[in-house]
């Protein structure tokens, strides 16, 4: 692991948490989490990559804070001063929408709430339903929409108050690989844009190769970090290139020592 | 004509029933089996129609109709808001729990002599009776309704810093609503069960479609006892077929009303 310049400051550090959840009754016993330490630098946009069942969901959690761990620190940085700049958008994009209300209401909502002027709220609106290629169904309720349509109505809403640290738990699940090359350049704008703090989980190879500058492989029981690789490759990312190939080999590497 | 085609085609089982029932009642008076005292033919009743309409039937059922929706509107603007409250203020709702299940044990029925203590004879009576029973039903449904509502979805709205009553009306009304239509269609057959009941004992003077029928059956009138209980399931239908439409109409962004459509 590269060591931080001093001037970067963290936007999250964990610190030698323990966490279990009381009901499982599947035989496994242990804590899933126990001394485990992991820091996050401020504008940094970190993949965590780990099988399913490993407890991502709930690192991204604890995270947020929506999770209090039985013991250790999660420290975020002074500057998140409000409950809406650390947000985790859920796996399932309906957890994170509003379905009673339109696809554009979604993103309207929070930046009413959270007090944006009009102007400045309608030129969002417009910026990230463009953004995110929701503009036509600007008017359409959740329900209505298509897994991939859904899955980037629960970012674009998620994203549209300009919260600071956002943890995405399998963001591109349900889009095919036109859309998520576009939704993935769409978050990287974004990041880049807002000065945002972008933590993506994921089980899925390329989705950990689209977007991170860093990517931290996860085994489980109790959860430890088996690998955490720099990927300073440029954006957007070709495929075809010999650095793309080299950083898909590395996380293949890490991944296979890492179950191994 | 196309819409009234497709009615009869949507409603062709329900349709069906009704004609076989018809044909069985006309058949059992026409072959004498029962007495046409206890069972006049559906002529009869038809024919009675008239003279019932002529003695003021329309404004019976007006009153009946509005005793009904005054009690739901009272038990809806109460119940919804005190049952979002409630379940959102926790603590409240584990202290009032106990005292609100043993109220709804209790048969609204054998409440209405301290009724009349309290409110008196006449309307208030009436529509308090429909409306009390009503108001609880749609009030622990509210209670559930909120406290099943998507635990990731309230995560999101505390992100915004949302009042309690912005939380309540804009965020768990809307969770909740599904239950809190189960509870709606509920009292509505509470709340008429209990006027029409109430109307036919209160007496003295009050009318409305459940004195009819008492008075009718009082006197023997029983084409007109049988035309006058006929409306009174016609008006539940209807009541609930509305219920339906708002509900539909009200959670049209929900999955599986679409799907239905």
């Amino acid at each position: 692991m590269s060591t931080p310049a001093l001037s970067t400051s963290s936007a999250l550090q964990i610190e030698d948490v323990d966490f279990s959840y009381q009901a499982r009754s599947d035989g496994i016993d242990g804590p899933l989490y126990k001394e485990f330490s992991l820091r996050i630098e401020e504008g940094s946009i970190v993949t965590i990559m780990g099988a399913s069942g490993v407890g991502k969901s709930t690192l991204g959690r604890i995270m947020a804070g929506t999770l209090t761990p039985r013991r250790g620190i999660v420290r975020r940085s002074p500057y998140f001063t409000k409950p809406s700049d650390v947000v985790y958008v859920d796996q399932h994009p309906m957890n994170s929408v509003f379905p009673w209300q339109t696809v554009i209401e979604n993103v309207r909502y929070p930046l009413k709430k959270l007090n944006w002027e009009i102007a400045a709220r309608h030129e969002r609106i417009c910026y990230l339903l463009t953004l995110f290629r929701l503009s036509d169904l600007a008017d359409v309720h959740p329900a209505q929409l298509s897994g991939g349509e859904l899955q980037r109505l629960g970012l674009c809403r998620c994203l549209s108050w300009k919260p600071k640290l956002v943890i995405l738990d399998e963001p591109f699940s349900a889009l095919d690989g036109r859309v998520k090359a576009e939704i993935t350049s769409a978050l990287h704008e974004l990041a880049l844009k807002d000065h945002m703090t972008l933590v993506l989980i994921t089980h899925n190879v390329s989705d950990a190769l689209a977007l991170g500058m860093r990517c931290i492989i996860v085994a489980k029981r109790p959860i430890r970090v088996m690998a955490d690789l720099d990927f300073p490759v440029g954006f957007p990312r070709d495929e075809s290139t010999a650095d793309y190939d080299a950083m898909q080999q590395a996380l293949i590497n890490g991944i296979r020592d890492g179950l191994v | 004509m196309v819409s009234a085609m497709g009615w009869f085609k949507r409603n062709s089982g329900g349709l069906l029933f009704l004609a076989c029932l018809l044909g069985a009642w006309a058949a059992v008076t026409a072959l004498r089996l029962v007495d046409s005292l206890v069972l006049p033919s559906p002529w009869s009743v038809v024919r009675a129609a008239p003279a019932m309409l002529h003695e003021r039937l329309l404004a019976d059922i007006g009153l009946t109709l509005g005793r009904v929706l005054l009690a739901l509107v009272f038990a809806c603007a109460l119940g919804i808001p005190s049952g979002l409250l409630l379940s959102y203020r926790r603590r409240a709702y584990e202290v009032l729990e106990g005292p609100l299940h043993a109220l709804r044990s209790v048969p609204a029925s054998a409440l209405f002599p301290l009724f009349l203590i309290v409110a008196g004879v006449g309307e208030i009576s009436i529509v308090a009776l429909a409306a009390y029973p009503s108001l609880l039903v749609i009030l622990v449904n509210a209670v559930s309704g909120a406290a099943l509502a998507n635990q990731r979805r309230l995560y999101q709205a505390r992100l915004l810093n949302l009042t309690t009553l912005q939380m309540v009306f804009e965020v768990l009304f809307y969770e909740a609503l599904p239950s809190i239509f189960d509870g709606i269609r509920t009292a509505v057959s509470y709340s008429l069960v209990l006027v029409i009941a109430v109307e036919m004992f209160i007496g003295l003077g009050e009318r409305g479609l459940g004195r009819a029928i008492y008075l009718y059956q009082s006197t023997y009138r029983i084409p007109e006892t049988y035309g006058a209980i006929v409306i009174a399931g016609m008006i539940g239908i209807l009541l609930n077929s509305a219920v339906t439409r708002v509900q539909n109409h009200m959670l049209r962004w929900m999955p599986n009303v679409h799907q239905e459509q």
